[in-house]
């Protein structure tokens, strides 16, 4: 998240799921309300640019569209570092690409705890009668790891002018609070790191003193 | 859902998928979803290569270069007849540095990659790979997926499933079977697709299967899990950039912009939608002469032609917008001259010995005899994915972040050398005279080298990336 000079607040979305669930046509549909008309291939992530306005506030949006099939998925730390935002997509007729958005819910907590805002999104809703993923299900998943969870059609539209909307709405509000209790924090380094846990016992001496 | 039904969704599925590819367009009429073809108003323009543009064409070939070319065309002809001579070896190289001519580049590209030789030695195989492939691939959906939207711009392509757009189905699915170490890597349709557009089915096969396990191209390490090469070649790609243009490296480090966000397309298919598609096909015809190297030092070019542009942008997005959307449209360079600036460039980095990373290793090599049939496990018939990443995987995994970890040290050490402020450093550690009152939180630990803290003063909270030598000088001092 950074501040441009005109008072424009950035925030950076990551788009993330299995291959073939809809990424990148929520994404178009979403920029550019079409549906496939682009087809864009995804094999390199790439990054389209959204303003909007929110309570007065001017925002522009990066959301970053990451290459679907598995094979990829070892690059995800690249893609989603400093992001604001993530949007965890699957098929609601592919119970296989809901058990990856739980990964990547794992992943993504573990790296990045709560400073960014999770989003879930079953996507092709116009498939309903094939669906496989039971809706109860995915809510109460959704609801347990504090993501909002939404319903779209990139085919049909629907959902998905709401699901950026409220995306971008929490992380307005999480930036707002975090600039409240941290008024005076500048320049961050971030380090990550994959297995080992955190080891803050070895370090206790230093803590205060 | 039992396994059983799953198996029978997963095959009902390929089915589904080859048959229409089976039946190709004439034969769907009515069964096309307008959306499943990209909307063109018009043909507007359609380039010399096929592609179809939205507007007027940016530049149209000047004639003098096309009557240039039509001289080269004969020069090549004769060449062409007399291929396997010294005459032609001592020719060919400032030849192709020139350019292939469009007309001739088929034959040229066959010869270069010795598509006939292999073809030859394997008769039948293409056929036998795509009827296996019919029956027994699993990546089918990913391929038709990748099939629907690769070169949707071009008039081969733009149209659901056109003559073009089922061979490029086919060959995909074929050498899925062919190659089981790979089956199918999102970025093979770029390769294929540009093959295509100046093969037959069968060739554009075989010279991808050249493309990837002859060690010349050595492409099979790109596809793999955990893309061993691409790792190997980026390492590689940061050295260049510390070595000569430390000014742009430390410029990328200070956004966060790791190569991978930038390179991939440079690496995995040969800078195809990365720069103009005229400039693409120069450095396919190097490549392909001259292999792996050429990828190095034209990665190297491109940022060197274009260093002053991007280090006026500071922003992660501009930059990344600028090197994989802007330099596509318009490259801002004549092909020419950037092949002139290629040539120097590799020139340049083999006097400075970085011109190649090395052969590849054997894990970068195909292990499995190709051609041969695996019959795939049950669950990737299913379609099932892996629950947690192999050990490949998370090696990749760490070196990515590991990537960014050590560019955020040297950017760190950067600063505190070059701070203004150096005086008030305790030198030994390079932390603040006065941390002794601070509050010292450390947030993570790295098995690597370094560690982060957030050291509080009385003023601002500080972030530091330590290695692990000033580490356990802080905790020896103590009380």
């Amino acid at each position: 998240m950074t501040t441009a000079p005109g008072g424009t607040n950035n925030f950076k979305v990551v788009l993330l799921g299995e291959g073939c669930v809809g990424k990148t046509s929520l994404l178009l549909r979403y920029i550019e309300d079409k549906f496939n008309d682009k087809h864009l291939t995804t094999l390199q992530a790439t990054f389209l640019n959204k303003r909007l306005n929110i309570k007065g506030k001017r925002i522009n949006l990066s959301i970053w569209d990451t290459a679907g099939q598995e094979k990829f998925h070892a690059l995800g730390p690249i893609y989603y570092r400093n992001s604001n935002g993530a949007i965890l997509v699957y098929d609601i007729t592919d119970e296989d690409s809901f058990g990856k958005v739980k990964n990547w819910v794992k992943e993504l907590k573990k790296m990045l705890g709560s400073d960014i805002v999770l989003i879930i999104a079953g996507n092709k809703v116009d498939l309903e009668h094939e669906r496989t993923v039971p809706l109860e299900e995915a809510e109460s998943y959704a609801n347990m790891v504090g993501a909002k969870h939404y319903y779209t059609s990139a085919k049909l539209n629907q959902g998905v002018e709401e699901l950026f909307l409220d995306l971008t709405r929490e992380m307005l509000e999480k930036y707002e609070q975090n600039s409240q209790t941290e008024v005076n924090r500048t320049s961050q380094v971030l380090v990550v790191d994959d297995e080992t846990p955190v080891q803050s016992s070895c370090c206790s001496g230093t803590k205060s003193n | 859902m039992n396994e059983e039904a799953l198996l029978a969704r997963a095959s009902e599925e390929r089915e589904r998928i080859f048959q229409r590819y089976e039946r190709g367009r004439d034969n769907l009429v009515g069964q096309i979803d307008p959306w499943e073809d990209p909307e063109f108003e018009e043909y507007h323009k359609t380039d010399r290569y096929g592609f179809i543009h939205d507007e007027r064409l940016p530049q149209r070939t000047a004639p003098q270069k096309v009557n240039i070319e039509v001289e080269r065309e004969k020069k090549w002809v004769k060449m062409l007849a007399h291929w396997d001579t010294p005459e032609t070896k001592q020719k060919l190289h400032r030849r192709i540095y020139k350019g292939i001519p469009n007309s001739l580049r088929i034959n040229t590209w066959c010869k270069l990659l010795q598509v006939n030789r292999i073809k030859f030695e394997n008769p039948g195989k293409y056929q036998d790979m795509l009827k296996l492939g019919k029956l027994w691939s699993t990546d089918v959906r990913q391929i038709d997926s990748d099939v629907n939207r690769q070169f949707r711009e071009h008039q081969f392509y733009r149209e659901r499933y056109s003559e073009k757009q089922c061979a490029l189905f086919n060959v995909l699915c074929a050498y899925s079977i062919y190659n089981s170490e790979v089956g199918y890597c999102q970025g093979m349709s770029g390769l294929a697709g540009v093959l295509l557009m100046y093969m037959d089915e069968e060739d554009a096969f075989w010279a991808l299967a050249i493309l990837l396990s002859d060690k010349r191209y050595a492409m099979h390490g790109l596809f793999i899990e955990g893309f061993p090469k691409l790792t190997r070649f980026l390492e590689h790609h940061d050295k260049i950039l510390t070595k000569f243009m430390p000014k742009l490296k430390h410029h990328f480090d200070k956004f966060g912009l790791d190569a991978i966000l930038y390179s991939l397309k440079w690496f995995f298919v040969c800078f195809v939608e990365r720069v103009p598609f005229s400039l693409c096909l120069r450095v396919w015809d190097i490549y392909l002469l001259d292999g792996e190297r050429v990828i190095t030092a034209m990665a190297y070019t491109i940022l060197k032609l274009h260093k002053k542009a991007i280090m006026k942008l500071n922003d992660m997005d501009l930059i990344v917008n600028y090197i994989q959307v802007k330099l596509h449209k318009d490259f801002g360079y004549d092909d020419d001259i950037v092949i002139y600036h290629l040539e120097k460039s590799m020139e340049e980095l083999r006097r400075a010995k970085l011109d190649y990373p090395g052969p590849p290793p054997p894990n970068e090599l195909p292990q499995r005899m190709l051609g041969v049939f695996v019959e795939p496990d049950k669950k990737s018939k299913i379609g099932q994915r892996a629950e947690n990443f192999s050990e490949t995987e998370k090696q990749t995994r760490a070196n990515v972040i590991l990537r960014r970890e050590k560019a955020a040290l040297e950017l760190q050490e950067l600063r505190v050398s070059q701070s203004d402020t150096v005086s008030d450093l305790n030198p030994s550690i390079g932390l603040p005279l006065h941390t002794s009152q601070a509050t010292l939180d450390i947030h993570l630990e790295s098995p690597i080298f370094s560690y982060v803290f957030t050291c509080r003063t009385d003023t601002q909270p500080v972030n530091y990336l330590l290695n692990k030598k000033v580490i356990s000088k802080i905790k020896n001092r103590q009380p």
